[in-house]
């Protein structure tokens, strides 16, 4: 134990205030070109065509890419887990959000770019965009997604839903002397790093590529990187590690495979870095969580069963989040012990921003709806909130929605210290409990069958 | 133009209307500066500008013609560091390090017009930038101690030049 406790300096630290630091926005190299990415105007619209002529034509461009360009067009970033490909890295056929990007230029300047960019030319056909994710199921909804429709639809078993069943739900509402009920939606939220995204591409003399990335995921960016481009592992060279904030938003490969592209095309190096308008637009960001919670209570406060359906948010298309509403799936009792649940989730398609991950992917937002839950049930019987949440708080052994045996919860800890530091008057029984498994009044007739299992891992 | 940039006369040959971010950063090679948002609206391209904190990415370089222009990189060195830049690594103020240059700016000039230790000017005077990392709390600590004259142990903090970690003697077995 030679570092908890210790005051150890950040090994970066003399360089961050120094300005020493080099980010990738600060990597300068010889005949660098800067690129500016064409990106769709439109939430939802079909092209129906494609010049870059004009903007290939004009002084001091030196590569123009579109999807015509990139050898694995379509990829999605957990296909590595088995999980289909839905996003292609330019638009091809429709735009499914606005900021999609549609065309990339490399110019000597980054105003030559973009002058560029305004020359390329586009047709467009509007299509009718889907924003609320309660439409997504109506018949006549305008269809977002052409690889899985308007709902991620391949779980196992081949299931649209993320389905988890414990316990007898039937019985515990049957059982139960207080239904409460709550609808609870968050809003989407940019990470809002101070560095935006940004990529600095350098094609190597023997046909290799070193690619200066800003992710927060070294490896799996190279293999989305290597993936679009068709190259193996051992031609791409990523340089990184040192990120201007990312806080999950750059955890999606959102610079590096156009970058490569077009360093490749132009044999120049380029650096293409967002602007904080395209980073607001157009990288991924927290998505919106629809929960419905319907919980069965006893009249002395035990939860008996949860009923819920989530409703994802996964913007234009899947990247994580299958991943993220998985894991709320697995969180969805929060930080208590209830033994028999329904719970149904689906990651729906909208014509936004594709959503990624943000600080607790997935759980965040359903913390806030839990314990806003809590509260309203709490206040439905009359009950001291505290005394409520330690009744039901996770305890050794207490098992998790996927049957996990909890080894070391800290519900209890946390809600006496909160109790503590807000002045909150606990009973004796409740400021000496502990989180050793439950016995006694703590061990009600509904929680037997699933305590003391011992390590169900 | 003609410009003083830490210390050293410098000629711009950029357009009159180039940001002065653009020019230090383009031009002149000055990384610290940092586009966060071109907009003025971050803080992280602060640099002093005859002493005074100010945007560069607002700033037309032919609006600063004959002044003197100090950005973090004018302020110390890793070999022989401000007392901000030692207030910032001993109180853990600097996180991913992208606001940083321009706290590190707009602290010095707080402290060289004498700001005090109390954390609601403090606050008042770093408003202008935005870190979303530290949520400010180790930022102003750090400015306070530099006001109120705290000295720093930066045998134990900048020993961290060589890139390694150090295990410091005594904490914990």
């Amino acid at each position: 134990m030679k570092v908890v406790g210790a005051r150890l300096p950040r090994y970066d630290g003399v360089g961050h205030v120094t300005g020493r630091t080099t980010y990738v926005d600060d990597v300068r190299m010889p005949g660098m070109l800067h690129a500016a990415a064409l990106r769709s105007p439109h939430h939802h619209a079909r092209i129906t065509g494609l010049d870059v002529s004009a903007a290939e034509a004009m002084t001091g461009v030196h590569a123009v890419i579109t999807h015509a360009d990139v050898p694995l067009l379509v990829y999605g970033h957990l296909s590595g887990a088995g999980i289909p490909g839905d996003e292609p890295l330019l638009a091809k056929d429709h735009v499914r959000y606005r900021g999609q990007p549609v065309a990339l230029v490399a110019a000597d300047t980054v105003e030559a770019a973009r002058a560029a960019c305004a020359a390329i030319e586009v047709g467009y056909e509007e299509l009718p965009a889907l924003f609320d994710v309660r439409l997504a199921f109506e018949d006549d909804a305008p269809v977002v997604n052409d690889t899985f429709g308007n709902w991620y639809n391949q779980y196992e078993g081949n299931l649209d839903v993320r389905q988890i069943r414990k316990g007898d739900t039937e019985a515990a509402f049957d059982a139960a002397d207080l239904v409460v009920s709550g609808v609870y939606r968050t809003q989407s939220q940019e990470q809002a790093p101070l560095e935006t995204q940004v990529c600095v591409a350098v094609p190597e003399p023997d046909g290799r590529l070193t690619v200066h990335t800003c992710t927060q995921a070294m490896y799996f960016s190279l293999g989305v990187v290597c993936s679009h481009l068709q190259m193996p592992m051992s031609e791409i060279k990523m340089v990184g590690g040192t990120v201007g904030g990312g806080f999950g938003g750059k955890v999606d490969t959102a610079s590096d495979s156009l970058t490569a592209l077009a360093a490749q095309k132009s044999g120049r190096p380029v650096k293409w870095r967002w602007t904080r308008e395209e980073e607001m637009l157009a990288s991924g960001n927290r998505g919106p969580w629809h929960m419905e919670i319907i919980d069965a209570v006893s009249r002395d406060g035990w939860i008996l069963g949860r009923k819920m359906l989530t409703i994802h948010d996964a913007g234009a298309y899947g990247r994580f989040s299958v991943y993220g509403l998985t894991k709320h799936s697995f969180h969805h009792t929060g930080a208590y012990s209830i033994p028999n649940l329904h719970f149904d989730g689906y990651v729906v398609f909208t014509n936004r921003i594709p959503t990624t991950a943000m600080r607790g992917y997935g759980v965040t937002g359903l913390s806030t709806a839990i314990e806003l839950h809590a509260e309203r049930v709490a206040r439905e019987l009359g009950m001291d909130p505290y005394e409520f949440r330690l009744k039901n708080a996770n305890r050794v052994n207490d098992t998790s929605p996927n049957r996990i045996a909890y080894e070391d919860p800290s519900t209890v800890e946390v809600l006496q210290s909160l109790a503590s530091a807000t002045g909150a008057e606990l009973s004796d029984e409740l400021r000496t409990m502990t989180r050793d498994q439950r016995t006694g009044d703590m061990l009600p007739e509904h929680l037997t069958a699933q305590v003391g299992s011992g390590g169900g891992h | 133009m003609d410009l003083t940039v830490n210390s050293v006369a410098r000629t711009v040959q950029s357009p009159p209307l180039a940001s002065l971010l653009t020019v230090l950063r383009e031009e002149l090679d000055i990384t610290s500066p940092k586009a966060g948002c071109e907009s003025g609206s971050c803080g992280a391209c602060t640099v002093l500008i005859d002493g005074e904190p100010r945007r560069s990415c607002l700033t037309a370089v032919c609006a600063v013609d004959g002044a003197e222009v100090t950005t973090v990189e004018g302020l110390g060195t890793p070999e022989d560091l401000s007392r901000v830049q030692q207030a910032f690594i001993h109180h853990y103020a600097a996180q991913c390090g992208f606001c940083t240059d321009g706290l590190v700016v707009a602290a010095t000039a707080y402290v060289s017009a004498g700001g005090s230790a109390d954390t609601a000017a403090i606050s008042d005077a770093l408003a202008g930038h935005y870190c979303r990392c530290t949520g400010y709390v180790k930022i102003i600590e750090a400015v306070a101690a530099v006001a109120r004259g705290d000295e720093f142990d930066i045998a134990a903090t900048a020993s961290s030049a060589n890139n390694t970690y150090v295990t410091i003697a005594g904490a914990g077995s």
